[in-house]
């Protein structure tokens, strides 16, 4: 059911248009006086946008959470009307809509929370000390980039304050038009809407991995980033089209069949194959935004914006937009199995294949995007089981380790002026005590430590997993063995044995701006899993039960996967498969097993990892490289397209044009037929007068005859 | 009120043809306002005569507001809101030239302009491109100021004519018009080749139009044989009833003018060649204003008056429109000058245009309209843009140049911003018309309001969407060697003679600004724009293009041949039975069951013996035969 912005039956909910347009207005602010007024200060506007938004979204989770059953407030089939946008025929508007519910609730609480620390993060880190010592290292950005690219973080032990980099502005202007449109995204109520969202988060992506665009690798980066999403987005859009097309007779009157709650009313109408086929082409549009396999490839080159916007849009908000819309469409999905197959088998593959990529890499921050990639893989894995409600809470407890983790990196990376790569130093335990903490915090989270919030989380998508096939399970368990060990290799790598650090560098612990938003999500990290579980007197793990308050919270969301698992296994095999602890012990002793063997490799026996490296050379180098896929997809596609389009320009301009030359050529060459004729010497003009004569009197003659 | 009503239009002509003749006035008047030597002057001593011009174009943008808001408010006999309607204001019905004495046939060639939703918006767009094309060129234009800034004023009153005549001779006249100010704008401000590019242009296009010309004079006479009078008015002329065959000859003529002007695959290069010769006004208005006089002459004249051949033709056109869409948008990606990159564009993006308008339905052609509008503005920007660089470094190599974001950071922004736009980013005005466009190609054959299906389905779209990720494809890679990396500029510039600065100056900004607002306003709120051109594109081009296949219209009466005056109930909301709907519905529905390729088959089983559609002369009886056509 529709309902308008501003009336009684929206309480609390009035407040939705607020969290996107505050962090806007925000960003508007910065952008039109950022450079001539605001400067150093332009942190603030956007930050205090972010924390409106948060203030709002918090009312708008406690409206949702406290809205009576039966009223349409905080349902998801109900959709609160703004304004009309434009119209495809006569009498049918496609309107800008929200849907706001649960899941709203819970992305947009996460989204703000995580934006807001890291807006409070960036004001240090995007500051530079002017007496920094321009130095080239390997692996970090050369003298001459640096020379001409203030972006390399400076030590701060001078007596100089540190002063906002260039385009400080520009950062945080693009940091709340992020935020918007996430949060535009995340609201949406309709697929256009949802699109918008989409497309503008893509857009803040491209402009923020392209910050530092002086850099040729950053500007490539970001174009990387742009295209190959778009390439998903073809089929999201496609996805949309199509239903259209096939919704459309079935959509009340005056409804748009894009609005969800139409969409979703209505789907079932359609056949299998139709539904399929939607669902798939969605899909792709999740496989560009969450980096899946084979779109994934665009996500660790993103690494090459600032650490703070790795943080927030490829970790913890914008990648899981993907996840976000696959749930979002339960209705869709769900009725699409062999969809459903799909996704669960690519985030499968995904997880396990980033994993095993990460294990070989020597960049902090391109450890850490594999390891992203491969947790959203888990979560299609989840989604993909129909286990959504655990997808969605492996989404919110991720957003909080993954976030700490590049905010981590970020802070040596700070620390070091820049360098990230593990071989060039280490040991720094010392040095930067409480980046070392809470790092450790974060990568026991992720490596899904017991009692922490990784653990609950991934957990839950494992058990789904092996109560679905238990292929899936076990891939996810192999997958959880490589997050711990390559977790800790970086984790041993960076901090543990000797310090070793780079020739020229001054290391220091960071400010308290970057340090209060580390401690917190830290905290984040250990309690968050807390709000997704039961407590209960037991024995050792056995107090903790799945499936607490946050998943009956989402449970009208994910009413359509909860239904059809039900469906399938049967109510109380359904429940029991929540039950049962014996996968919970695995999994903690797997990935404290992977802790200890990226210990002995990388603390007690450096040479034992060495030794492993050279006894599988190929091995090795085929993971370090990444499988080769970026050679691979230069070879097959860039290169032949860009070869046949210098032909199709060749063919343009010698077919193409060459007939229209062709044709031109027709008068010219009769003109230079006649053109004899015309030759001024009176003589030829009395002779072919003559002969003209001639000819007109032999055939008044012939003619006469006859 | 009603007088303002009725001669807005022609305001609207002839102020900027007023000014061009002020401009060229004053300019010749041998007093030291461009001095010869003004080569090198600087912004606040120089362009005098811009500055008149600009006046003059600026009024005539103030005069469109008025037109638009006296659009709005146009009321028709019974009261009803014509906007809403979908109907012409703004009428003005002289006549111009009617021998009535001398024949039994009349000629009635008349002085009749109006607009309706379709065509208010682009006089617009007209009036909104114009002044700031003549501002942008204050810097750039340094020598026969005179001559330019009239030419342009003469470009802007004829590309406004074109979309106010409601007479098929008049808006001939202007069509063919805009090519000679044009036609000496490339070739005396333009780049290295430009004469030949203006006489590719003009010749191109003009050998086109002959045969649109043609088509012009046969369905004027036509209307003589039909209602007795020799007219070339657009609304007789929708109610003519013609076979098959000669709507797909008419189609034909019509298409070479057209097509080449939009342009259509393969009839496309004149175009880069063309724009990157053209100064940078030149090229903002032929991108802008002047590729829309194609688009315009489909919708306006192939779709309502061919409506067999059109349904017909459709499939072939679109897959001509998707060849270009995706033809011009890989071509475009590796060129080394970044002008012609934005000109191969304009291939791939009116292709866009051409698809959504054969859709035949209310998505496609609402799209197809406000493409054209997006288009104008994004591209047109686009040139600005690129014609402000150009300024600045005497090059258009993307080699030369690069990491120009750290020194012109607003001109990044512009040129990121209008790519932005031109890539359909939702929120901006791209992505609108875009989608209706896809969308309407995607539902043409969901048959709708008891309208039969139309011509085109999901897989035109489906192909034509690969465009979506082709755009991005190349306006990023554009962007990607202009803006980023290291700062790279030949020796001796940024150029900063004639007032420039290395970055934009304020007059710059100026003139970018409002096209990026309005590009912004159509992406968030473009219901005014749609709720004008929705119900134009139903009553004055869909109701024409299926009125031959709903029951509705077969029942309209259709005047005897001979009655004396020109069938007029055949249209839309006709409901009165007929005697000749035979005719009609034999040739419509026959027709679109035949399909393209027996089209060709069946002349000869058609009753006319010829093989040329004007060899039915001998079916017509003499007195029949309109005299002008001896003449």
């Amino acid at each position: 059911m529709m309902v308008p912005f501003g009336s009684t039956e929206a309480g609390m909910l009035n407040a939705a248009p607020l969290v996107p347009l505050l962090p806007l207005l925000g960003a508007a602010l910065v952008g039109l006086l950022g450079t001539r007024m605001l400067k150093g200060a332009s942190h603030w506007p956007v930050i205090i946008g972010i924390a409106g938004a948060l203030v709002a979204s918090f009312l708008i989770l406690g409206a949702v959470a406290s809205a009576q059953p039966g009223t349409p407030a905080g349902q998801p089939d109900t959709t609160y009307r703004l304004f009309s946008w434009f119209s495809p025929l006569e009498g049918l508007w496609f309107d800008v809509n929200f849907c706001i519910d649960a899941l709203t609730a819970i992305m947009l609480v996460t989204v703000c929370g995580i934006s807001l620390l890291v807006a409070i993060y960036s004001r240090d880190y995007m500051r530079v000390t002017e007496t920094e010592t321009p130095e080239g290292h390997e692996g970090g950005p050369s003298a001459a980039e640096r020379l001409a690219d203030p972006h390399v973080h400076g030590h701060q032990s001078g007596h100089h304050q540190p002063v906002p980099e260039r385009g400080y502005e520009r950062y945080f202007a693009f940091i709340g038009l992020f935020v918007f449109s996430m949060c535009t995204l995340v609201l949406a109520g309709n697929f256009l809407l949802l699109y918008l969202g989409w497309e503008a988060v893509g857009l803040c992506s491209y402009l923020l991995i392209g910050f530092y665009y002086q850099r040729p690798a950053a500007a490539a980066a970001a174009k990387k980033a742009f295209l190959v999403n778009r390439i998903g987005d073809f089929g999201f859009g496609l996805g949309i089209l199509f239903l259209y097309l096939w919704l459309s007779p079935w959509a009340p009157d005056g409804r748009s069949p894009l609005d969800y709650d139409v969409a979703f009313a209505t789907i079932h109408r359609l056949d299998t194959w139709q539904i399929t086929t939607i669902a798939l082409l969605l899909f792709c549009g999740a496989v560009g935004k969450s980096a899946q396999l084979p779109l994934y490839v665009w996500l660790p080159d993103a690494m090459e914006g600032p650490s703070p916007v790795s943080a927030l849009i490829h970790a913890a908000t914008m990648v899981t937009a993907g996840v976000y819309m696959v749930v979002r469409c339960g209705e869709i999905f769900v009725q699409a199995p062999v969809a459903l197959a799909i996704v669960a088998a690519v985030g499968a593959v995904t997880a396990l294949f980033a994993a095993t990529i990460a294990v070989a890499q020597y960049d902090m921050k391109r450890i850490l995007a594999y390891s992203t990639i491969s947790q959203l893989g888990y979560m299609f894995l989840g989604v993909g089981v129909l286990a959504a409600d655990s997808a969605i809470f492996h989404l919110f407890t991720h957003a909080f380790f993954k976030a700490l983790l590049f905010l981590g990196a970020g802070s040596v990376m700070h620390a070091l002026a820049g360098i990230i790569d593990l071989r060039q130093f280490g040991g720094l335990r010392r040095v930067l005590p409480v980046t070392y903490a809470t790092f450790v915090i974060g990568a026991l989270a992720l490596a899904g430590f017991p009692l922490l919030s990784g653990f609950f989380s991934k957990d839950e998508i494992i058990h789904a997993a092996f109560a679905h096939h238990p292929v899936l399970g076990t891939i996810g368990l192999i997958t959880a063995v490589l997050t711990a060990f390559y977790t800790f290799r970086m984790v041993f790598m960076a901090f543990a044995g000797p310090e070793r650090i780079p020739a020229g560098t001054h290391p220091h612990e960071s400010g308290r701006w970057m340090l209060v938003p580390l401690v917190l999500l830290a905290v984040g990290a250990v309690g968050a899993g807390y709000v997704g579980v039961h407590m209960k007197a037991g024995g050792f793990l056995g107090f903790i039960e799945p499936h607490g308050p946050f998943h009956r919270f989402l449970a009208p969301v994910v009413e359509p996967y909860a239904a059809t698992l039900h469906a399938r296994v049967g109510h109380e095999a359904a429940g029991a498969a929540h039950e049962g602890h014996v996968l919970m012990y695995i999994s903690a002793l797997l990935a404290i097993a992977g802790i200890l063997v990226a210990y002995v490799l990388y603390v007690r026996r450096r040479d034992w990892a060495k030794q492993a490296r050279e006894a599988f050379p190929v091995a090795y180098q085929v993971l370090h490289n990444k499988y080769y896929v970026d050679e691979l997809n230069d070879a097959a596609i860039v290169r032949p397209l860009w070869d046949s389009s210098r032909v199709l320009f060749g063919v343009d301009r010698i077919v193409v044009d060459g007939l229209v030359w062709a044709v031109s050529a027709v008068p010219r060459v009769m003109g230079f037929l006649v053109r004899p004729l015309q030759n001024g010497a009176l003589q030829s003009y009395g002779v072919s007068m003559t002969a003209g004569m001639a000819v007109i009197v032999l055939i008044v003659w012939l003619v006469s005859r006859t | 009120m009603l007088f303002l009503q009725e001669w807005i239009l022609t305001l609207l002509i002839v102020l900027p043809l007023v000014g061009a003749v002020a401009v060229a006035i004053a300019g010749a008047g041998g007093r030291p306002l461009v001095p010869r030597s003004g080569e090198n002057h600087d912004e606040p001593r120089g362009p005098r005569l811009g500055q008149m011009a600009l006046a003059f174009s600026l009024a005539t943008g103030v005069l469109t507001i008025l037109a638009v808001a006296l659009f709005f408010t146009a009321t028709s006999e019974t009261g009803q809101n014509l906007a809403r309607a979908g109907g012409f204001a703004l009428v003005q019905d002289l006549t111009w030239v009617a021998d009535s004495e001398t024949a039994r046939r009349q000629i009635d060639f008349r002085y009749h302009l109006g607009v309706d939703g379709l065509s208010i918006w682009l006089v617009a767009l007209t009036a909104f491109i114009t002044p700031l094309s003549i501002w942008a060129s204050f810097s750039g234009i340094r020598h026969r100021q005179r001559e330019y800034y009239a030419l342009m004023l003469l470009l802007e009153a004829s590309v406004i004519g074109v979309f106010c005549a409601r007479d098929l001779l008049l808006f001939y006249i202007f069509f063919e018009f805009t090519l000679i100010p044009l036609f000496f704008i490339i070739g005396i401000w333009g780049g290295p080749q430009k004469w030949a590019a203006a006489g590719k242009f003009f010749l191109y296009t003009f050998a086109g139009s002959m045969l649109t010309f043609a088509g012009v004079l046969y369905l004027a006479w036509q209307a003589a044989r039909q209602g007795g009078v020799f007219t070339f008015d657009i609304d007789t002329l929708y109610r003519l009833q013609l076979t098959e065959r000669e709507q797909f000859w008419l189609f034909l003529a019509f298409t070479a003018g057209f097509a080449i002007k939009v342009p259509l695959f393969p009839f496309h290069t004149w175009l880069p060649l063309a724009h990157t010769e053209a100064p940078t006004a030149g090229s903002v208005l032929l991108a802008g204003l002047l590729l829309k006089l194609g688009t315009y002459g489909f919708l306006r004249f192939n779709l309502p008056m061919l409506p067999a051949a059109t349904q017909e033709l459709a499939p072939l056109v679109a897959v001509l429109a998707i060849i270009g869409i995706i033809y011009g948008a890989l071509v475009a990606w590796v060129q080394d000058d970044f002008k012609r990159l934005v000109a191969y564009s304009s291939v791939s993006h009116l292709g866009f245009c051409m698809l959504g308008m054969f859709a035949l339905n209310q998505a496609g052609l609402t799209g197809s309209v406000l493409y054209m509008i997006n288009h104008g503005l994004s591209t047109g920007a686009l040139f600005l843009v690129i014609g402000m660089i150009y300024e600045r470094y005497h090059t258009r190599q993307f080699d030369k140049l690069g990491g120009l974001a750290r020194r012109m950071p607003w001109m990044a922004f512009f040129l990121v911003f209008f790519v932005l736009s031109s890539i359909a980013l939702p929120g901006l005005n791209g992505f609108i018309s875009e989608f209706l466009v896809l969308l309407g190609t995607f539902t043409s054959r969901n048959p709708l309001d008891g309208w039969p299906a139309g011509p085109l389905g999901a897989p035109y779209g489906v192909i034509a969407a690969v465009g979506i990720i082709l755009s991005a494809v190349y306006m990023l890679a554009m962007v990607q060697r202009l803006l980023f990396g290291q700062l790279k500029e030949p020796e001796h510039t940024p150029d900063t003679s004639g007032g420039l600065r290395p970055d934009l100056t304020r007059r710059e900004i100026t003139i970018l600004t409002p096209i990026a607002l309005a590009c912004l306003i159509l992406g968030v709120y473009p219901k005014p724009v749609i709720d004008s051109i929705q119900p134009a594109a139903q009553q004055q081009v869909l109701a024409w293009v299926y009125a031959g296949d709903t029951d509705a219209a077969f029942a309209g009466a259709i005047a005897p041949r001979d009655a004396g005056a020109p069938a007029r109930s055949a249209g839309p909301g006709a409901k009165e039975g007929g005697e000749d709907k035979d005719r009609l519905s034999r040739s419509t529905v026959g027709f679109s069951q035949s399909g393209f390729a027996t089209c060709f088959s069946r002349w000869g089983e058609d009753q006319s013996p010829g093989f040329f559609p004007f060899s039915d002369f001998s079916r017509i009886p003499d007195s029949a035969v309109p005299e002008v056509t001896h003449r």
